[in-house]
């Protein structure tokens, strides 16, 4: 007889637009189980997720609830489901007391609040091993009692299949260690557990089985016991693939721009990234990895200007540029671009023409009042050109062409600019083989000018092939830069993870710190 | 007749008489407010609510019809602004001016198109009786508070009762939570279960209705005479807008609040009256222009507006998503 | 009930059509003019008939159809400034609900200026200095809460909506206070009352034949351009165009965002205000309430439009014929009004919120088949 899943799903496709976030994707659990859900940064994980607790709809496939077929068309089935979901983005109601956000989706008490509420949620927390203050506001809390919350909240509804999404993210190691006793507790019970993470020794630790995905494919599941943090590294980036990037050997100059001890905060508050330091000269690439919101965006927000650091330095060719408006970082030659996952957003406005997306930076700098477009349709007829851009016209919306074509009118924008200092984070997403080329052309022209490139990417096989040195990021943490063509995709695969620490692999040298570095050459640019 | 102790408890007493549309106007606000929903059409659904209302009451010759026609019609508007903005997902400003502006044009056309059928309130003695003062027993002995308080028609006591019904609803029961929760964070009253389409709707439809019960009161202090150049709302549903902000989304704030303008707006008649009563304590107000009583409500709103931004304060009862359309699928 | 599956599911369109978007509107206007004839005939009077004299505004056949011609620009000039004014602040996602009270400022600084001003300057200067002084007084007014709003995050909605009631009562005080230093009343009059302004306040009117044209209407035409010039080809007007579309891009684009909101706010309050001074320049006298719902309306107006300029012109002129036609046709009609208009006036602007709707997303069926194209 077939095994009865608590939960499985069957080819399951989503896709926002012109992305497909899954692609027949098959996922199950048994009840009792712990099943850890590993990939990378936008391999569709909480997507996938998502679709269980009821926030999107699958375009297709099929969901099985103890083996019934059954149709999640909003939170509420999904709760009458059993299913309930710890979202990495607290679901939380800011100026409501920790009580009153699990009262809100009770079901079984009476109509009218009562105060001994507060009392059964305490004891219900007790029970599970939580020790929270119910009548403490949620604005007061400190993220991981945030957390807490969630994890209780679900608790309460009684899901017996509970989701969680990246839950020790915010935790501390005993607070990980008491989540993880609660959860061996719930699986006695008989509940089943899908927990996202991206901690290796977690995984090994806490779950049974292991489903991979990659760039929203499914990969295989397997058994935790049968497994080691090698095979679910290959698993999860892949194998290598040759790709035939040029890495051209140009002459390095000294660093162009300098990062020291930087710490940022995210917009939750907490650290993003936490005290690094590196360096890029001109005529390298620098690349960046790491998995998904391990402080990326925060860095390349902070060195373009547009998010307050709360310390450390960041000097470009022995000028400190902390607390420069991003117009004057624009001016020293520093050129930001991020790909956001929906790619509109930051450095595109999405209903402007491509014409008046080239003009962003530089429509101050024509003379008279009006915007020079002859020059913008110049540029944008030759970025279409340059990079086979597929379009109506230079006049179209940009939010009207495909999610590869956006990406090329924002980096051809960038490069037409003539910066000293490139710093793009994930250029080719989505693109096809052929414009995702055409981009690392692009690049390695730069290079060889003599620019220096912060390439924060995705994709272990290309920022190998095209990177000189790697730079690793936990957490906001470095774990070590490498030489892209010495280091393995293991070893990346491990550093990412935080299973491998390389970042004082060298004695005598601290890793990202420059042995001609213009820090201290003066000593007035220090703050 | 100059005895100052009378002219200062009938000053008093018109406070509540005049001012308790204000308060209808403001709790339905605050209800359709809490759903996370900006409706700038109080005004125009009062105005509905009010011709309708009193129509089918005088044509009913009761009470209950009027009210009941009054809070449906009224409920009408609120249920089109729903659909508008939150099936359709159109802008809320936009909608809520146009709700006042069909309102108000509705209201006329009707009024006019009634030409000499328009019936008058002493034909509909169950109106002109359910309007009457009522004495509490009691409490209305007591001096001057008893006049002002518990000598009141029923409409007063039932718009009081209103406010505090709301506010016990709001705050404890769980459909109170929930619909907190949804003006405040509809992402996480979605991801509790929370049916946001069921919550906006029922919320926007019976807030807008107690707006129609307070045009329904207007409709009988105004005597029911219809002119076609003033509304009997005159404003009032504008005055509610900025009540909900002094009163900080609190109904039995909203109490308080409507006294606070009610003050100024029935000193602005009564200032003379009180001049002349007591012409040693009050004379001044002959000095007074009438206009800046009139004004005073819109001036301390837009100061507490100003002042609760500049200290961005955590009790702020402005429900956190106030004016943005919920979509679930965002991203 | 496990498999209960809602009929539609509702995805964000790609891209929308201009052609379905003008066919929505059209059938708007067609539709709440057949809800209006419904109306009308439970009215007892002959839709047919009324919608003749609506739409022709009474002209054909009236003694002096020059003098219609006249009335119509005075109704038509504040109310396509306010609604290409409020585009601009609609274009920031500025939410200036305050054209009422800019309105009313620039109405009475503009009277300041003519009441004290109207004896000793020609008319060309008078009514220049009464622009000036309606513009800055309009703008003045908007620019406090955009600075409000820009620094401290003020809801602008609200406090606009406040502003323009305490502009109203401002101005009432001085309709209707009598008193020495009133300049405004007329010293002839008991009640108080507002003196007609000098002559060279009054609006210029170029004669053509036996028809007056008023200058405002040119300057209105030429404002129409000027602001489709200064939003679609300059500088400032891209930077509208880019906070407007994602004020992060903005800032990543090295844009001053506040200060780009401050300016375009005192321009947009600043040319409602002048709508306010042309106002009572063309009528030649202060009145307690000049604005004429002109701030409200010029939210449909520019709602309507989509905020894009010439479409601003076009459905001012449709809702100016609406709203003038009714008073017209009211004539004929006692039972009905001006308010007839603003009832034709919700409906269209009520279908035309809900067609919006399938501009902007679409219905799929489950599974992947589109329902509604």
């Amino acid at each position: 007889m077939e095994e009865r899943y608590a939960i499985e799903m069957r080819g399951i496709c989503k896709s926002f637009g012109s992305v497909a976030a899954n692609k027949d994707v098959n996922l199950n659990v048994k009840p009792g189980e712990i099943l850890a859900l590993l990939g990378e940064n936008g391999s569709g994980k909480t997507t996938l997720m998502n679709m269980l607790s009821g926030i999107y709809k699958p375009d297709s496939g099929s969901i099985f609830v103890d083996g019934q077929e059954v149709s999640i068309n909003s939170p509420e089935d999904a709760k009458r489901l059993g299913i309930g979901m710890v979202h990495q983005h607290f679901k939380l109601v800011d100026v409501f007391s920790a009580a009153d956000n699990i009262w809100l989706g009770d079901d079984k008490s009476g109509a009218v609040l009562k105060k001994d509420r507060y009392d059964v949620i305490r004891d219900m927390a007790k029970k599970f091993g939580f020790d929270i203050d119910p009548r403490k506001k949620v604005y007061n809390m400190a993220v991981s009692e945030k957390q807490t919350l969630e994890i209780v909240k679900v608790l309460y509804y009684g899901a017996k299949i509970i989701i969680l999404d990246e839950p020790t993210a915010v935790l501390t190691v005993q607070e990980t260690v008491k989540l993880f006793d609660v959860l061996r507790r719930m699986k006695a019970e008989g509940h089943a557990i899908i927990i996202i993470t991206h901690k290796l020794n977690e995984v090994l630790e806490i779950s049974d089985r292991v489903a991979i995905l990659r760039k929203g494919e499914y990969i295989t599941t397997v058994d935790t016991p049968s497994t080691n943090e090698q095979q679910l590294t290959e698993y999860m980036v892949g194998r290598k693939v040759e790709l035939n990037i040029q890495r051209p050997v140009v002459e390095k100059t000294r660093p162009l721009l300098e990062i020291r001890d930087l710490t940022i905060k995210n917009d939750e508050g907490a650290l993003a990234i936490d005290h690094v330091s590196f360096y890029i000269r001109g005529g390298e690439i620098l690349g960046v990895a790491g998995i998904a919101g391990c402080g990326q965006k925060e860095l390349c927000e902070a060195i373009a200007g547009l998010r307050p650091i709360e310390g450390g330095q960041m000097i470009h060719k022995g000028d400190n540029i902390v607390g420069l408006p991003p117009k004057a970082i624009l001016e020293k030659g520093i050129s930001m671009s991020f790909i956001p996952e929906d790619r509109l957003g930051m450095g595109l406005a999405p209903s402007m023409s491509i014409t008046d997306n080239m003009l962003l930076k530089k429509y101050d700098q024509s003379k008279g009042p009006f915007v020079d477009r002859k020059t913008g349709r110049a540029e944008a007829k030759q970025v279409i050109a340059d990079l086979e851009i597929v379009t109506p016209s230079t006049e179209t919306p940009v939010r009207r062409l495909s999610g590869g074509n956006v990406q090329k009118v924002l980096l051809g924008r960038e490069i037409k600019a003539g910066p000293n200092v490139i710093v793009t984070a994930y250029p080719v997403r989505g693109l096809d083989i052929n414009s995702s080329y055409a981009i690392y052309d692009i690049l390695n022209r730069q290079k060889q000018d003599g620019v220096g490139i912060l390439f924060v990417g995705e994709d272990l096989d290309v920022m190998m092939g095209l990177c000189d040195k790697i730079m690793v990021l936990c957490h906001g943490k470095v774990m070590g830069v490498v030489h892209a063509h010495k280091t393995s995709k293991e070893e990346l695969g491990l550093m990412m993870t935080g299973a491998l620490d390389l970042s004082h692999k060298y004695e005598d040298k601290p890793a990202g710190i420059a042995k001609d570095s213009r820090i201290g050459e003066n000593e007035e640019v220090e703050e | 007749m100059n005895d100052p102790i009378n002219v200062l408890t009938l000053f008093l007493f018109n406070i509540v008489l005049i001012n308790i549309p204000l308060l209808y106007g403001t709790v339905g606000e605050i209800v359709v407010e809490k759903a996370g929903s900006l409706d700038l059409g109080v005004e125009g659904t009062m105005a509905v609510g009010a011709i309708f209302g009193y129509l089918a009451g005088c044509a009913a010759n009761s009470m209950v019809v009027g009210l009941l026609v009054s809070f449906l019609a009224a409920g009408l508007c609120g249920a089109l602004f729903a659909v508008l903005t939150v099936s359709f997902q159109a802008n809320q400003n936009v909608t809520g001016l146009t709700i006042t502006t069909f309102g108000l044009g509705l209201y006329f056309f009707v009024g006019k198109g009634m030409g000499e059928r328009w019936p008058a309130m002493t034909v509909a003695s169950a109106l002109v009786d359910g309007f009457t003062a009522r004495e509490l027993p009691l409490l209305s002995k007591i001096p001057v508070l008893g006049k002002v308080f518990f000598s009141q028609n029923l409409l007063v006591y039932l718009g009081v009762a209103v406010a505090v019904l709301v506010w016990w609803y709001l705050n404890f029961t769980k459909t109170g939570l929930r619909l907190r929760a949804v003006g405040e964070n509809p992402g996480a009253a979605d991801s509790v279960g929370v049916n946001i389409l069921l919550y906006k709707y029922v919320h926007l439809i019976a807030g807008s209705g107690i707006m129609g019960l307070g045009g329904f009161y207007m409709a009988l202090n105004m005597s029911g005479s219809f002119e076609g150049s003033n509304c009997w709302i005159n404003g009032y549903g504008w005055i509610a807008i900025a009540l909900v902000i002094f009163a900080n989304w609190n109904p039995v704030m909203a109490i308080l609040g409507t006294l606070v303008f009610g003050f100024f707006n029935t000193l602005q008649i009564y200032s003379g009256a009180l001049a002349g009563a007591f012409p040693g304590g009050l004379g001044w107000l002959n000095a007074v222009p009438a206009q800046l009583f009139k004004a005073l409500p819109f001036i301390i709103t837009a100061i507490v507006l100003i002042a609760s931004s500049v200290r961005k304060k955590e009790g702020s009862g402005q429900p956190a998503a106030l004016g943005l359309n919920y979509f679930r699928e965002e991203r | 009930m496990k498999n209960r599956q809602p009929l539609f599911h509702v995805v964000k369109r790609e891209s929308g059509s201009p052609g379905r978007q003008i066919l929505a509107y059209v059938a708007a206007v067609a539709l709440a003019l057949v809800v209006g004839a419904v109306l009308l005939a439970v009215q007892g009077v002959e839709p047919l008939t009324f919608y003749k004299q609506m739409l022709t505004m009474g002209i054909p056949g009236s003694r002096y159809p020059w003098r219609a011609v006249e009335n119509f620009i005075k109704l038509f000039v504040p109310l396509l400034i306010v609604s290409l004014a409020l585009a601009l602040a609609f274009k920031m996602r500025f939410w200036n609900i305050g054209g009422e009270g800019q309105f009313i400022m620039g109405a009475f600084w503009a009277g300041v200026a003519a009441m004290n001003l109207g004896e000793s300057l020609p008319r060309p200067a008078m009514v220049l200095v009464m622009a000036v002084a309606g513009a800055l007084g309009g703008g003045v007014y908007g620019l406090f809460v955009a600075a409000l709003k820009v620094r401290f995050g003020t809801n602008e909605t609200l406090l606009t909506l406040m502003l323009n009631y305490i502009a109203l009562y401002f101005l009432q005080f001085f309709a209707e206070t009598k008193a020495d230093w009133n300049f405004f009343l007329d010293p002839e009059s008991a009640r108080p009352k507002f003196a007609k302004f000098p002559a060279s306040a009054q609006m210029i009117t170029i004669p053509i034949g036996p028809f007056n044209l008023n200058l405002s209407l040119v300057i209105a035409l030429a404002l129409c351009a000027l602001i489709f010039a200064y939003l679609n080809y300059t500088k400032r007007g891209y930077e509208i165009a880019v906070v407007g579309d994602s004020p992060n891009t903005a800032r990543y684009a090295g844009m001053k965002v506040g200060k780009i909101v401050l300016r375009t706010i005192f321009i947009s309050a600043a040319l409602i205000g002048m709508a306010g001074a042309f106002h009572v320049s063309s009528a030649g006298v202060m009145s307690a309430s000049p604005t004429n719902d002109v701030g409200w309306t010029g939210i449909v107006v520019a709602w309507l439009a989509k905020l894009n300029t010439v479409g601003i012109l076009v459905a001012a002129v449709l809702i100016t014929v609406l709203q003038f036609g009714c008073q017209t046709a009211s004539a004929t009609y006692p039972a009905i009004d001006a308010n007839f208009a603003n009832l034709l006036q919700g409906v269209i602007l009520f279908i035309v919120l809900a067609a919006d709707f399938f501009t902007r997303f679409k219905l799929v069926r489950r599974g992947g088949k589109e329902a509604v194209k």
